[in-house]
Formats: structure tokens, sequence, C-alpha cells
């Protein structure tokens, strides 16, 4: 009976093998792919005969082209620092607008609060494909249109953040700001000691969020850049796919580039993550 | 405490505040929303030849007239049929991931841990010197997934399952490009192996070069472009969606459903003799339907705006129109097209739509949850 248990546990075991197995694949697929010699790339085995791991060196224009014998003229290196830039700042301010914003709405007794943020809240579900056109004339109007400020600048500001952050510190008792007030501190000192301090896992919570949409963000970056030094990887991978679509093992090697930070990122995060999504039930 | 006085500093601070994110409530939300509405209205272009003229419900009239416009949207309703498949699969993998995992007999945790990595490089290696890289590549990554398995049980399978969800985007996107290329792609050489192997002559499917669907045998009408009964463009995409989203983030809230249903009901059904069946669906089932109900309303307003990243990478909406959404037609009719009033005009029929099912998900959503 109790071997029977046993096995049971074993072939559950390996059930999820299985499907993690499938899932996994395409990735395996994809490294491999990565280091084949353009010659192979049109066969059926998942490693190359013959590795070639410049590949790598190519896409980062540390070597030149084999066929052409010339450089990319793509500058992938200046693609990820784009992303990682606009990214950071991006997530940077976003959070503090929102815990500001979360603050006001959150700690603060004052009038309209709750119809104000009724519609924040109602903002969320507006589609962004409706905003895009209008903010493109925006940013055409500012004068931001193929800028990093023009990047940065709109993704700053969340209603999804503000909604997050806010219901972190609602759960926050309302004892700590009364004694930080009995103790003469004005509001600007409770938020920075008493309220930012202990809605750390929300603002965790919110950074990964914010910075995983951003470094992968597509649609913005596609009708805000028109140069190549301002072109952030997604951006990036569309021109090196009709500039050098035909090799597969280029392409490859520059995925890889981009997803395995990615899975990095997750494996090491993923406590915080799953906890922050299962939380808000929200973020698509 | 609440004098005037007090009520109006409160206010001022509140302000203070906000400032910087009403800020870019105002300029990047509020302002661009009433815009895009009053732009609909009118010729507004990015050319600058044409002047910016008021025309009333032109954009309109034209939207409702426009035959592509009917098939966009049947496009990007066709693509939606992939959510109840992502939505049971997800239920599935979580179901699955709920179940124990951990031996009674501890020793077989690290035991079976052990031998997985044993079995797993050992075959690996030795497929490698007997000249099967590949084979060895599959084992390899075998043995790590069932070490890691074994070790840390059901985190461990929960990460791998939403790896693909976690790195979507335009990477994984050029990779399914590459997997379904129909003379190399791994997905066709698989098929290819596999109809040999049993002795059939089927055709692989043409996938991103077809305009074959599922829905083909329908008399569908001639500007749909109906390339018949098989498997085309419009199936890779959601095929893709499905592997991108069965064990993304609808899979973790059925986690989070399944550890808040209380373990006395699957108590009373044990007493009752219930099988595991009739567990799942009297008890497991219904207590997850809050769950069912949010992802699928939150898949299909997703789904409604979806399919323009795919479009736009993968297939430039073809071929044939067939795998152009509606998002992906806003965005050519702006920045191809540049008339930005007529693409604002789709955007609002869009958005209306989303709206009509946001407030039916709120209506019928909270009526569920009193029950």
């Amino acid at each position: 009976m109790l071997l029977w248990q046993e096995l049971k546990t074993l072939l559950r075991h390996l059930v999820m093998i299985t499907l993690a197995i499938m899932m996994v694949v395409p990735f395996l697929w994809m490294v491999g792919t990565s280091f084949k010699p353009h010659s192979e790339v049109e066969r059926p085995a998942l490693l190359p005969e013959q590795a070639q791991p410049e590949n790598y060196a190519i896409v980062l224009r540390r070597a030149p082209d084999p066929y052409t014998q010339r450089f990319l003229d793509l500058d992938f290196p200046k693609w990820y620092f784009n992303s990682l830039f606009v990214a950071a700042w991006v997530t940077a301010l976003q959070v503090l607008t929102s815990c500001m914003a979360a603050y006001a709405f959150s700690r603060i007794e004052w009038r309209w609060r709750d119809k104000l943020f009724f519609l924040y809240l109602s903002t969320m579900m507006i589609p962004g494909l409706v905003l895009m056109l209008p903010n493109y004339q925006i940013m055409v109007k500012l004068g931001l249109v193929n800028t990093y400020l023009g990047l940065i600048l709109p993704a700053a500001f969340s209603a999804f953040g503000t909604f997050l952050m806010r219901q972190f510190m609602l759960g926050i008792p309302k004892s700590y700001d009364e004694a930080a007030e009995i103790d003469g501190a004005n509001h600007l000192q409770i938020f920075l000691d008493v309220i930012l301090p202990l809605a750390r896992p929300g603002m965790i919570t919110l950074t990964i969020f914010t910075f995983m949409g951003n470094f992968q963000s597509f649609f913005w970056p596609l009708v805000m850049v028109k140069d190549d030094h301002l072109r952030t990887i997604p951006i990036g991978l569309l021109s090196f796919q009709s500039q050098y679509g035909q090799q597969t093992e280029l392409i490859m090697a520059a995925t890889v580039m981009n997803i395995v930070p990615l899975i990095i990122l997750f494996v090491t995060m993923q406590k915080q993550l799953v906890a922050g999504i299962q939380l808000g039930g929200v973020k698509g | 405490m609440s004098t005037p006085l007090r009520d109006q500093k409160n206010f001022r601070v509140a302000w203070l505040f906000l400032l910087p994110n009403f800020l870019g409530f105002l300029i990047f939300g509020l302002v661009p929303l009433l815009l895009s509405l009053a732009g609909s209205f009118t010729t507004w272009s990015l050319r600058p030849a044409v002047p910016l003229q008021f025309v009333g419900f032109t954009n309109y009239i034209e939207l409702f007239r426009d035959r592509n416009f009917y098939f966009y949207l049947y496009n990007t309703a066709y693509l939606m049929l992939g959510l109840p498949v992502a939505i049971a699969g997800a239920l599935t993998l979580a179901v699955l991931l709920n179940q124990r995992l951990n031996f009674k007999q501890p020793r077989y945790r690290p035991g079976l841990a052990l031998a997985a990595a044993v079995v797993g490089v050992g075959s690996a290696a030795m497929l490698w010197v007997s000249g099967a890289p590949s084979l060895a590549y599959i084992l390899l990554a075998l043995g790590v997934l069932s070490t890691l398995g074994f070790l840390f049980g059901s985190v461990s399978y929960r990460t791998f399952f939403y790896l693909p969800h976690f790195t979507a985007g335009a990477a994984t996107i050029l990779l399914w490009t590459q997997l379904y290329n129909p003379n190399f792609g791994l997905i066709n050489q698989t098929l290819r192996q596999v109809y040999d192997f049993f002795g059939v002559t089927w055709e692989v499917p043409g996938w991103l070069t077809s305009t074959k669907s599922l829905l083909g045998f329908l008399p569908l009408p001639a500007h749909f472009n109906n390339g018949g009964f098989g498997l085309g463009a419009r199936e890779a995409i959601m095929l893709m969606g499905v592997w991108g989203a069965i064990g993304g983030n609808t899979m973790l809230l059925y986690l989070a459903g399944l550890s808040n249903i209380p373990p006395d009901l699957y108590e009373a059904a044990d007493i009752d003799g219930a099988s595991s069946w009739q567990r799942f669906w009297h008890i497991t089932f219904p207590q997850l339907a809050p769950t069912t109900f949010f992802v699928t309303i939150m898949g299909v307003i997703g789904g409604l705006q979806g399919g323009f990243e795919q479009a736009r990478l993968m297939t430039q909406g073809g071929p044939a129109g067939t795998t152009t959404t509606i998002s992906y037609y806003i965005y050519t009719q702006g920045f191809e097209r540049l008339d930005l009033g007529y693409g604002a005009a789709v955007a609002w029929v869009l958005f209306v739509m989303i709206l009509v099912l946001t407030l039916a998900n709120w209506k019928f959503g909270s009526r569920r949850m009193s029950d």
C-alpha cells in the first residue's frame, strides 16, 4: 500500500517532467541553433556538428560575418544598453510617482479622494491602442519623438502602479502614522521613514513588473524610435530580422542574449513575483 | 480631529504627493483619450497636405461599410479561440502542481534526484561520445529537469511552466518564426519524421505561409481569403499563444485559488466515497468559478487588443491579411496610411466593445461573488 503511494508520487513527477520538457524544447532549439554554422541551420539535428560560438561575437560586433567578411550594420550592444537604460529610468520614476500618489490615496484624508481614485481605476481599462495615436501627436508637439525622453516619459506614470501600491499601503496599520505624528513627524517624514520601508514588498513587486514590462515593450518604442542608436532590443530584433532574416543562427544568438538574463531574473526573484501576481491578480 | 483648517492642510499636502503622477495621468492619459475621441470625427492625418476638418460620423460610417474591418474582426475573434484551450490547460497544470509531490519516505527525494542526475549526465555523455549529440542534449536537459524536480518539487515545475510567459516578447516571437519555418523549422522537421515513421505521405502544414484555418470548411465571404481547412498562419499564432499562456499568470491565479479551497470540503467528499473525477467537478471546479470568470474576462479583453506583435514581427499581417487583427489594423491605418482619424475611429469602436465587456464583468462578476 505504501509502495503503491510512492509509485503514484513518482508517476506524478514523471508527468510533470514530461510537461516541463515540452515547455522547454523551443529554448533548447534556440540555444542549439545559436551555435550552428550557417551551413547547418537547415539540418534537423538540435546541436551543430561543428560548433561556431563566434555567432555571439558576430552579433556583438566583435567579429566580422564569415560570409560577407563585414561587421554587422546593427548595433546590438547599444540596443542592450538602451533597453536597460530606458527600463531603469521608467522603473525608478514609475515606482516613485506611484508610491507618492498611493500615499495620497491611502494615508491622507481629503475631499474627493475616493472619487478621483475611481477615475484613476477606470483609466486602467482604456486600451493602450486608443491612446497611442494621440500620444504620438503629443510627442511630436513636444519635440520628443526619437529621443530617450520620449521613450521614458509616457511610461513613467501608471494607474496600475498606483493601484498596486495603494493596496499594499492600505494593509499598513494606521497606528504607525499616528505614532509618528505624535512624535512630530510631518507627512514627508512619515512617507519616507514609516510607510516606504513597510511597503517594500509591494515596491519590489512593482519594480520587477515595471522593469520587465518596459524591457520587453514593443508598441511604443516602435513608433517613437527612428534611428538605430536609439533602438531597444525588441525594436532592434525587428530590424535584425528584416536585414539578416536568412541568418537564423545570428538571430538565435541575439534572442539567447535577450532571453537568458530574463530567465536568471525570474529564477532569482520568483518568490516575490508569484506572490505579487497572486495578490494583485491583475496585470496580464 | 477633523477641523476645516486641518482639512485644508491635508488637501494641499495630498495634492503635493499626487501632483507628479496626476500630471502624467493628465498629459498621457486623459488628454489623449479626449483627443482621440475628437480626432475620430475629423480628417486628422499625419500628412501635412490634408487639412484638419470636422467630418461628423464619416469615419464611423466608412468603418461600418469597410469589408476589411469585419474580416479583421473575424481574425481577432478567431485567434481568441485559443483562450479556452489555454485556460483549460492552465487549470490542468495548476491541479497537477497542487497534487502531493513529496514522498512518504524522506530518503527517496535526494535518492531519486541523485539517480536522475547520474543517469541523465551519464547517458548524455555516452551518447555524446558515440556520436549522437542531439539525443545527448535532450537527455542532459531531461536529467537537469528531473533532478531539480525531485529536489524542489512543485516550485521547480512551476518555474519551468512559467518561463514561456515570463520571456514572452519580440525574442520568443522570432524564435517561433524559425520553429514554424515550413522547410527546416523544428516543427515540420519533427512532423516529417513522425509521418515517415508511420509511413504516411501527408503534406506538412504551411504554418505562417498558409491561409488555411481550422474553420476553413465554413462558407466564409470571399474577401476573407479563406484557404480551406487545415493548419495555417492563424493556428501557428494561436499555438504559440497557448504555449506562452498555459503556464502563465492564469496558472498562478488558479494555484492561489486552489490553496483557498477549504480542506473540509474534500474530507466530506472522501467520507461520501467520491471519486477524484467527482471531487474535481463537484468541488474544485465550482470553487474556482470566480477565478475562471476573472481570467476569461481578462483574456477576452486582452484578446480583443491582441495580435499586434505577432502580426508585425511574424507575418506583416499576412498571408492575404489572415493574421491582421484589429490592433494591427489601427497601427497600419495610423502609421502606414497616416490616417489618424480613421485609426482613432477603429480604436474607439474597439474601446466600446471592451467597455461593454468590463461592465458585464462588474455586473455578473459581483453577482457571482455574492452567491
